[in-house]
């Protein structure tokens, strides 16, 4: 299975640490292999330290690919994670 | 940005010995005070205090990055603070941290502080660096192993 889409960060603070440590928890979830794409920089999405290398602010657009069993279920949640700001109030 | 530009040996403690999640925060903040004496002991501790309760700033493979946002922060510092055994602090990956890089930084300026987290990360992400830093037995060795950078 293979999925890809691409999201726009929302949140204010962007992928901040506590919004990164969020996301990293939500891909261990699934079986799936969870890369990042960012301008030309790349992250493990369950790897807070690769994903705070994003820096990833506000207005960013982030393409999520996830192949693997799970591959659809894990993109649908880090997409719903995302807009809705990692349930940041901004 | 480089890590070394946010500390300074001062701020980099080697082979201190704590066994909890409060005490090494308040020895951050301990440290944190001296070196930022307008900031007080009370309020700094209460910033990391507070950020834990978000959710643990433990972001997996032994090493935690505890931090508060205060206004009164002139610029980002770091605290590089390594722990002789490994303190249980409610991780990522549930594995015990002996690597603390605490930050205190300006409230405000999120790119600033996105630039500061991917400093840290891009010389945490490599291991032979961690395991250096497990390895310096004085301040001053660890503090050299932070400042050794291309």
């Amino acid at each position: 299975m293979y999925a890809e889409n691409t999201f726009l960060i929302q949140n204010k603070l962007g992928l901040h640490a506590r919004a990164a440590t969020v996301l990293a928890q939500l891909a261990l979830q699934f079986d799936a292999k969870i890369m990042l794409y960012q301008d030309d920089k790349e992250a493990e999405g369950d790897s807070v330290l690769a994903l705070m290398l994003l820096e990833s602010s506000q207005g960013k657009e982030v393409r999520v690919v996830c192949e693997g069993p799970d591959a659809t279920a894990a993109l649908n949640a880090i997409g719903e994670l995302i807009a809705q700001r990692f349930h940041e109030q901004e | 940005m480089k890590l070394s530009s946010l500390t300074s040996q001062d701020c980099s403690k080697a082979a201190v010995l704590f066994n909890s999640k409060k005490r090494i925060l308040e020895f951050i903040s301990e440290l944190a005070h001296e070196q930022l004496p307008h900031l007080s002991q009370q309020d700094i501790l209460n910033a990391l205090l507070n950020r834990e309760k978000l959710g643990s700033t433990g972001i997996g493979r032994g090493i935690a990055i505890p931090h508060g946002r205060m206004s009164g922060a002139d610029k980002p510092h770091a605290f590089i603070i390594v722990s002789e055994s490994p303190i249980n602090f409610d991780a990522i990956d549930n594995r015990p941290v002996d690597i603390f890089v605490a930050l205190i930084v300006p409230d405000g300026d999120c790119q600033l502080h996105l630039k500061t987290l991917s400093t840290i990360a891009d010389r945490l992400k490599d291991k032979e660096f961690c395991k250096q830093l497990r390895s310096a037995k004085t301040d001053q060795e660890l503090f050299q192993v932070i400042a050794s950078e291309a």
